[in-house]
């Protein structure tokens, strides 16, 4: 009995939420909180300086006056290429680095937990090559393009949930979603669109056509439209909120199907929920922004090795460093090889694996 | 090689006497409204702050002497026309290849011209429906449509000269259009006069790119106009697109006469030609027995103003006999 009391306190069902938040304003000494304070201030820190940074240099001063002049709807003194620049390909793009870095990572931590790989990834159910073949069908076969300039998401999200379908429907066995089979049949549909996705790129006769392909796999962030914003930072928020709500039982189904089922969680329901929910969620993302490598299956592990495992603390903190990574990571594509650009996704690697590498090195305990 | 600079003085006079003859440039034609690729964009006055994205828009446009209304170029494949180069260095180049969209904007720009779908991505200019919203008109090459069911199915010079003449139009300087096309037609007319005397047509394998496999013209963009005017056979006339992939077996079982070598920076015609003459396989292939090639710059073989000077060039080459003659006629009459 005393070990099941234990082991209940450990996977976090124990402490009222609520009453924390209120020890969290009071208790500056708590480090957690004090974390969560820091990541939120550096996050209205990392958007004020990154859109103030750029490959067109602009005052820092008139790129806020521009900003509250666009809220409040009245004229100033700069020119009309300021104005686009700042509020039209700016503001929109720091804050979609910002919704896309969270909900990579929160996605990446629920995939880890529901399939207890560490290698899980928001890509895991094959969502990243059917969004592929979806976007590479809208960029050189045309099709969708009757949505005009929402072609491209309408193709990549679609491709994606189809593809998380097929897998889904491979990695159920009476009734029972399997982690192995999810990740084996997440593996081969992936080998099956990309070769689909190759042979498009391959047979198209226009010189740049591999070049676009490829620059919109690895992810990007360029493009970024006031429009593309709503939904996905709509579905992030709820998405989280949701999530939050299941960190007890993300915890128990990190530890195991066995003492999840005696903590009273109905292990296949939920890992069905959450895992439809997830590649909703991923599909969403994917289509706004291509597929952003690595934040999605480093991040989790690098705010686990500071926070512990605890989901109460692991997919907020996840959120908050998933947005504040990527806003850095988009500010070095767009101004490291300016006046071009280069895919996101170079970056996130670049600047992401020596440093998990080197974390992990100083963390020999935990990992 | 007299003969292009023939070529070269011909152009630089027209392009000198363009402005003068076409000064009264019909304004009273805007509003003009001009449906490229399924976009329809009307004009109320012609744009005074273009950019040009690629080698080809931007040669276009400077031919017609609009160098005063560019506030930008972009993506230079090579080099620009030597008779050009004065006017290209008149307008910022933004960027060696693809500017990203804030750069874009920072200039500017109310049209915004490209020679390839590309250039409208989200890594480049964005897409055009969005830069309407934002009063920026834009231009695609017509054979380059995003919706491939707009593109011409077989292109012709025809295609180039319609490219033409809407950039005229929508710059109010249709008359420079117009004689920029006779131009060029004129200058064609003249080759194929001469070329009516071959009377075998030789077989051509064109070369573009690729060692594993090879990346050649087929039958329908402009590897294939040019060829077509030469009046030469194209031993992949038969494969669909505008260029294809195609492998070396076919290559050799086909037997060309005579290659087309393409230079470009990213695969130089001496690598094509290492690649030619190092392996026994396409030793004996008649071309390369007899090294029977020429070599053509990149720019030259997409569809632009530059095909009618690639169809000389590869002329010259492939019957130096006839063109001697006429480059000595030619010269009698300038000493004259």
């Amino acid at each position: 009995m005393t070990s099941s009391q234990a082991g209940l306190s450990s996977v976090g069902v124990t402490a009222p939420r609520k009453k924390q938040l209120n020890k969290c304003i009071a208790d500056t000494r708590n480090t957690y909180c004090l974390l969560v304070m820091t990541l939120i201030a550096l996050i209205i820190i990392s958007v004020t300086l990154a859109v103030m940074i750029g490959p067109v240099s602009i005052k820092p001063l008139i790129v806020w006056q521009i900003a509250i002049a666009q809220i409040f709807g009245f004229e100033g003194n700069w020119s009309n290429a300021e104005v686009n620049i700042v509020w039209l390909i700016r503001f929109p793009r720091v804050l979609l680095a910002g919704v896309v870095g969270a909900g990579l990572a929160v996605i990446g931590v629920v995939m880890q937990a529901i399939t207890r790989n560490p290698l899980a990834d928001p890509y895991l159910m094959g969502v990243s090559s059917g969004a592929a073949l979806g976007a590479v069908s809208v960029l050189l076969l045309g099709v969708f393009s009757s949505f005009g300039i929402y072609a491209l998401s309408v193709g990549a999200f679609l491709g994606a949930i189809v593809s998380f379908v097929i897998v889904f429907a491979l990695a159920v066995q009476h009734g029972r979603l399997l982690p192995t089979r999810m990740i084996l049949a997440g593996v081969a549909v992936s080998f099956m669109f990309s070769s689909v996705t190759s042979f498009i790129t391959i047979s198209d006769d226009s010189s740049g056509a591999a070049r676009r392909i490829l620059f919109w796999m690895l992810g990007g962030l360029s493009g970024a439209r006031w429009e593309d914003l709503t939904l996905p930072a709509l579905a992030l928020m709820l998405g989280i909120i949701y999530l939050t709500a299941q960190s007890r039982a993300l915890n128990a189904l990190l530890i195991g199907d066995e003492t999840a089922t005696t903590l009273g969680i109905h292990v296949h329901n939920m890992r069905r929920k959450l895992l439809v929910l997830t590649s909703l969620l991923t599909g969403v993302v994917i289509a706004v922004s291509g597929t952003i490598g690595f934040v999605g299956l480093m991040m989790p592990h690098i705010v686990r090795l500071l926070v512990g495992s605890d989901h109460r603390r692991v997919l907020l903190i996840s959120s908050l460093s998933g947005a504040i990574y990527l806003i850095w990571v988009d500010v070095i594509a767009r101004t490291l090889f300016a006046p071009e650009e280069i895919p996101v996704g170079i970056i996130t690697s670049l600047f992401g694996a020596p440093f998990f590498l080197w974390l992990m090195r100083h963390n020999k305990g935990s990992l | 090689m007299n003969f292009r600079k023939f070529f070269a003085i011909s152009l630089s006079v027209f392009l000198i006497a363009v402005p003068i003859i076409a000064q009264d440039d019909d304004a009273s034609a805007f509003p003009v409204t001009i449906e490229n690729c399924g976009v329809e964009i009307t004009y109320d006055a012609p744009p005074q702050q273009a950019i040009t994205m690629n080698q080809g828009a931007t040669e276009i446009m400077l031919a017609l002497g609009l160098e005063d209304s560019m506030v930008g170029t972009a993506y230079l494949d090579d080099f620009i026309l030597p008779e050009l180069e004065e006017v290209y260095d008149s307008v910022p180049v933004l960027s060696d290849t693809y500017p990203s969209q804030e750069i874009i904007f920072g200039a500017d720009p109310d049209f915004i011209y490209g020679s390839y779908n590309s250039a409208f991505g989200d890594e480049a200019a964005g897409p055009r429906e969005q830069l309407l919203d934002l009063n920026i008109g834009s231009y695609v090459s017509p054979m380059a449509c995003a919706d491939r069911s707009l593109r011409p199915e077989v292109v012709s010079m025809e295609d180039v000269y319609g490219e033409i003449l809407n950039i005229g139009i929508i710059f109010g300087v249709q008359d420079r259009a117009e004689v920029l096309i006779e131009e060029l037609q004129s200058e064609l007319d003249e080759i194929t006069e001469i070329l009516a005397e071959v009377e075998e047509p030789v077989s051509v394998f064109w070369y573009d790119s690729g060692t594993d496999d090879v990346y050649t013209g087929a039958c329908c963009g402009a590897p294939n106009i040019i060829m077509e005017l030469l009046g030469v056979e194209n031993i992949f006339g038969d494969v669909e697109g505008s260029w294809a992939t195609v492998s070396w077996e076919e290559v050799v079982a086909r037997d060309a006469d005579f290659i087309v070598l393409v230079n470009a920076d990213w695969d130089t015609s001496e690598e094509k030609i290492d690649t030619l003459t190092s392996n026994p396989a396409y030793a004996d292939m008649t071309a390369v027995e007899d090294e029977n090639w020429v070599v053509i710059d990149f720019s030259y073989t997409t569809p632009n103003i530059r095909n009618v000077e690639a169809v000389r060039i590869i002329a010259e080459a492939l019957y130096p006999d006839l063109f001697e003659d006429v480059e000595a006629e030619a010269t009698e009459e300038a000493d004259d």
